[in-house]
């Protein structure tokens, strides 16, 4: 964790469900770490819940640490990746070369099957700090310049982002007395799915603090942008005005765009035993003595130690365009990305594109399908859609807006949606894993036949639980399955009036809570499944990766065929997400789809060989070594399988 | 290689829903022969409704045998009232169109009854228009679609939905289209400030306020929209209908040509050339047809600026209209056709339909022979008729020359069929009411299930005023909010 101290929120609490669900390690590695645990949005509804934690740095990477070196058949190698091997295509994947391995800071080279890039903010970083700048990846480590100039040189369309992390304070120096304290949850919530609790004692967790800016940090801001460098070019450029920013504001943002008003400041603790605050809110690139008297403008700061400036970091990132859904590269064969360098900022984008091209890079060596989440699965397929379908302009970040299905795609149910994927198809869940899920569906199932075969009238209901209000105008008979979504009803109650067969679910406290949101939002996930299917059925109608899109005989505008040309959609339901795209476009390309559908079932009628067998030329060790290398960058985006020495 | 495997896949799910393709589903229905003047039109649905559909139209429990055409009265279910005798068809899934339960319905193809049938089925549950393309996408997802047949659909969906976008962008000009477009603005506005008071309110400046805004505005547009659609159903006040314009020189009694058509004193007349300034509108129900009649400013080179923008606007409106009412002093024109011909050629665009009124015809006196003989020639004077709005005379004659040409632009394939679009329109605007309702009941229990009815009531809404995406969204919270950390 080389940015801020926590972990989850509203939209990345959802992925870091997602990816637990799929037996990546950050969800368990946070419930061993955590030093405050809270969960965003408690009174919106447990679709938008947000599973948020403090966590102690020097924990995580302990943890971390522990569950890496002890994965069987893993060896890690830390070094620099200066350099990529790359040898013939293979004859029937579009790409023109094929990966076989990298080449190291000394020189070494190591072979593998499949290569997954998690660059972080490395390629060609640049470090702003008021006018000074430095190639840096962050503060203290050398930039990865080699291997940008080796993506560039494959032809791999690069952007540039910016992004920036706020000074570090001193906790003894600062007064808390006079601000807002946010304790934590009592008892807090875990994010994995397999821990029962957390590791630290509930009334031993850590509070965080709310200060406020105030106009004299604004006017230091502005009487100073001249020393500004990161600012005057964000807020200068040409292109980069707009947009840039927008997701994660540096102070001198916040001040520029909304003027002459208080911004909040947390002060969130880097770990139990550490001195060091976190001011989350306070991300500038101001030279270092202005930052000091920003600070120290602030109420409860006053007397602040600036531990270490804050700065901004410029890096290269790839259009995330020239993926495919499953993270591989379109140019270059068994070439995966994950994390910052498609475009993303936060841990939590970074572990879900990390965990799917794990899955991914392994399946492929194997010669298995890839494995896609859809948007109708999950966050994680949302945005992986998003990035290799729209691309982005500035660092990508998750919001429960941007999902259309957010009352299926719940942070309670991600089990249910992926693990029984996870373990069939893509091979990453562990039998533990599986087998609690497995016991849960059925106990949903269960419980869900059982609530809705209890039927009796209004008057009866009322009778029976007194503590429910239920408007009388109902004549038609209820099951305790409506019952349940009264804001009032719980298992607890219900069980309590109809002992018989309730008592069995409303006795499994984590089942009681499931069912209530099941019922809750039954008659919307009831009613989107219809609209699910659609898009189901429009991402299973894939398009060729190949597919030149200005030669093809279908009756196509120029202005729809260099959209597609550009945002290369590798199914019909990307295609009706591109603005502009015509509903007759989609029909014509519909009918063009079912043409090369016919042309490869006669195809098919031929025997064939397949040329990926696994073993052919890697180990099976290679292979998995492949797979977990991925687990460990989902875990660490900014510091692992192309790795800059520390 | 990958697309074999890729499409194989897809080619293993259409299997699939091959084997229950009728099992769920909403029922679309459409036209399906095309608009405009017809002797016959088809009216197809598509899923598993259409069996239920059937039945309820021909008031019959049987259903006739597969792909035979049988003979039927259709009725509309909620009220028992007749609305044709037509031909139905019953084709059961998976030999169908698009593989799924299919009924059609063969019915006289006049306007009234093509949107008598269609709102009754609009009103059938699980039933709804079709959005376009959308039976032909059925089709395919369906296994069911030939490549020779795909290859003229593809055209004849281009075709329909060409029209339909011109259709709608004609309709989004007009007060209607203004009315949708700020629904719309309003709507995606209070989406936008609830979806960041979910995304960001807890660690970022999005105020408690912020909701109470919502929900006012959700309640404004709630009731707004009820009272339209109440409104909608009333005869008189039809909407988006054929734009006719009063048009001609000032002071020949264009503003009381419109007053004796809508039967009362909407705008205002005097002796004064020039009195009206603005486009004054009003909707009418002429034999059966919904007009919005515009009164426009006299044409002349005015030097007065408000006047000289009233003849702009004049000019403006007769650029866009159905139908121009040219209206001349009968006491000022040549009694001779091409001197009349040459006096409408002056005012209305070339190729206009076109009715030309003589007023003022009670100030004749004597001879009018000539003139109504030049009246009833025929081009180059368009169908004509004399007038005087003090006395009335002549009215009969203008309202059946009217009939004629409403009837004919109406029956014209290319001004496409404002019967589908109005009842695609009101059952979207009612699904959208629907949902704002549902907003107010989750409100104070589930913000999350409170959001989604606004989408869904956006979603309805945008498939009248086009699709408003997730980034649409974000651009609001970001533009209006400070948030992100």
């Amino acid at each position: 964790m080389s940015c801020n101290p926590s972990f989850g929120g509203i939209g990345k609490g959802h992925l870091v469900r997602e990816v637990d669900a799929l037996d990546g390690l950050c969800g368990r590695v946070c419930d061993l770490a955590g030093v405050h645990y809270k969960v965003l949005n408690r009174c919106k509804g447990p679709a938008v819940w947000g599973l948020r934690a403090q966590v102690d740095r020097g924990l995580y990477r302990d943890n971390m640490r522990k569950e890496i070196l002890n994965t069987p058949l893993l060896t890690v190698h830390e070094a620099s990746v200066e350099d990529l091997l790359l040898t013939e295509p293979e004859p029937d994947h579009p790409g023109k070369c094929r990966v076989r391995g990298v080449v190291l800071g000394d020189g070494s080279t190591v072979h593998t099957g499949s290569v997954i890039l998690t660059t972080g903010t490395f390629l060609r970083g640049m470090i702003h700090v008021g006018l000074e700048k430095h190639p840096a990846g962050r503060l203290g480590d050398q930039p990865s310049i080699g291997l940008a100039q080796t993506l560039e040189r494959l032809g791999f369309a690069v952007g540039r982002l910016k992004t920036g992390t706020p000074p570090r304070l001193a906790k003894d120096t600062i007064d808390f007395s006079g601000l807002e304290e946010r304790t934590a949850d009592n008892p807090p919530v875990p994010f994995s799915f397999l821990s029962k609790a957390v590791w630290i004692k509930p009334e031993d967790q850590l509070s965080c603090y709310l200060t406020y800016t105030n106009p004299k940090a604004q006017q230091i801001v502005q009487d100073n942008l001249h020393l500004n460098n990161h600012v005057r070019e964000t807020t200068k450029g040409p292109r980069l005005s707009e947009t840039l920013y927008l997701y994660c504001p540096s102070l001198e943002a916040k001040v520029l765009r909304f003027p002459n008003r208080e911004h909040q400041v947390w002060l969130e603790p880097e770990g139990l035993e550490s001195n060091v605050i976190y001011p989350q809110g306070l991300s500038m690139t101001l030279p270092p003595e202005l930052q000091e008297q920003v600070i120290k403008s602030i109420r409860g700061l006053e007397k602040a130690k600036m531990l270490q400036p804050g700065y901004g970091v410029q890096y290269d990132y790839l259009d995330p365009r020239q993926l495919t859904a499953s993270l591989e590269s379109r140019l270059v064969q068994r070439l995966f990305f994950a994390g910052q360098i498609n475009g993303t900022t936060g841990y939590e984008e970074a572990a879900a594109q990390g965990v799917i091209a794990g899955i991914n890079a392994c399946l492929r060596v194997r010669g298995k399908p890839p494995f896609i989440v859809s948007r109708t699965e999950g966050y994680i397929g949302v945005l992986i859609d998003d990035l290799t379908t729209l691309g982005t302009n500035e660092p990508y970040r998750m919001f429960t807006s941007r999902v259309e299905f957010r009352m299926s795609l719940r942070p309670d149910n991600a089990d249910a949606r992926l693990t029984h994927r996870g373990f069939e198809e893509a091979g990453c869940v562990s039998q533990q894993r599986y087998e609690q899920a497995v016991k849960m569906k059925a106990a949903l199932e269960d419980g869900i036949a059982a609530l809705k075969s209890l039927q009796f009238s209004v008057s009866k209901w009322s009778q029976l639980i007194p503590e429910v209000r239920l408007s009388s105008s109902r004549r038609s008979p209820m099951s305790a399955f409506d019952i349940l979504q009264y804001p009032e009803a719980n298992m607890e109650i219900l069980a309590r009036a109809i002992p018989e067969p309730l008592r069995k679910f409303a006795k499994w406290r984590e089942l009681s809570e499931r069912l209530k949101i099941e019922a809750a939002y039954e008659w919307c996930v009831v009613n989107q499944q219809e609209e699910i299917e659609e898009v189901r059925q429009d991402e299973a109608l894939q398009l060729p990766e190949d597919l030149d899109y200005f030669a093809i005989d279908a009756s196509l505008s120029t202005e729809v065929r260099e959209k597609l040309s550009s945002n290369r959609p590798q199914t019909i339901g990307a295609v009706s997400r591109i603005p502009g795209i015509t509903p007759a476009a989609i029909v014509n390309l519909l009918r063009f789809v079912k043409n090369k559908h016919r042309k490869a079932e006669k195809l098919k009628a031929f025997p064939q060989t397949d040329k990926y067998l696994p073993g052919k030329m890697y180990s099976e060790k290679a292979a998995s070594q492949t797979q977990i290398s991925a687990e460990l960058s989902e875990e660490e985006p900014e510091s692992t399988f192309v790795k800059t020495p520390v | 290689m990958a697309l074999r495997g890729a499409l194989s896949a897809a080619g293993r799910r259409w299997a699939q829903q091959r084997l229950c393709c009728t099992a769920r589903g909403d029922t679309i229905f459409a036209v399906s022969s095309g608009h405009g003047r017809c002797g016959v039109a088809v009216i197809r649905t598509s899923g598993p409704g259409s069996r239920g559909a059937l039945r309820s139209l021909t008031g019959r429990p049987e259903l006739p045998p597969p792909r035979v055409l049988a003979l039927r009265r259709i009725r509309d279910p909620a009220t028992a009232e007749p609305l044709d005798r037509g031909l139905v068809v019953w084709f059961p899934g998976p030999q169908s169109f698009t593989g799924e339960d299919c009924a059609e319905l063969h019915v006289h193809g006049g306007p009234a009854v093509v949107s008598g049938v269609l709102r009754a089925l609009g009103r059938l549950p699980g039933l709804r228009p079709a959005e376009p393309g959308e039976f032909t996408r059925r089709a395919f997802h369906r296994g069911k679609l030939d490549l020779t047949a795909a290859e003229g659909l593809g055209d004849l969906i281009h075709a329909e939905t060409e029209a339909q976008r011109r259709q709608a962008l004609r309709q989004m000009e007009g007060e209607l289209g203004r009315l949708y477009q700020r629904w719309s603005e309003t709507l995606t506005q209070a989406l936008a400030h609830l979806e960041a008071y979910i995304d960001f309110s807890e660690d970022d400046n999005v105020e408690e306020e912020v909701l109470s805004q919502v929900d006012a505005a959700v309640r404004a547009l709630e009731q707004e929209l009820g009272a339209h659609l109440q409104d909608g159903r009333r005869g008189e006040l039809l909407r988006g209908g054929v734009r006719a314009v009063i048009a001609g020189p000032p002071n020949v009694g264009k503003s009381s040509l419109l007053n004796l058509l809508c039967r009362r004193p909407a705008a205002i007349v005097s002796p004064v050339a020039g009195t009206t300034r603005d486009v004054v509108e009003v909707s009418l129900n002429v034999t059966g047809y919904p007009v919005v009649l515009s009164d426009t400013a006299g044409l002349r080179d005015a030097t007065d600026p408000v006047e000289r923008e009233g003849v702009s606007r004049a000019r403006d409106r007769l650029q866009r209209a159905d139908l121009v009412l040219a209206v001349l002093d009968a006491t000022a024109v040549p009694a001779e056709p091409a001197g009349l011909g040459a006096a409408v050629g002056s005012l209305v665009p070339p190729a206009a339909p076109c009715i030309l009124v003589l007023n003022k015809a009670d100030l004749l006196g004597g001879d009018t022979g000539a003139l109504r003989a030049a009246c009833a020639r025929g081009p180059p004077v368009p169908p004509a008729t004399l007038l005087s709005c003090k006395t009335g005379d002549g009215i009969d004659r203008l309202l059946e020359l009217l009939g004629q040409q409403l009837a004919q632009l109406c029956g014209d394939p290319l001004a496409g069929s404002p019967s589908l679009t109005q009842s695609r329109h009101s059952q979207h605007l009612g699904d959208c009411a629907a949902a704002l309702a549902r907003y107010g009941r989750h409100r104070a229990r589930d913000l999350g299930l409170a959001a989604e009815q606004l989408r869904l009531a956006r979603r309805h809404l945008g498939r009248i005023t086009g699709h408003v995406g997730a980034e649409d969204v974000l651009d609001i919270i970001f533009r209006d909010f400070c948030v992100g950390k």
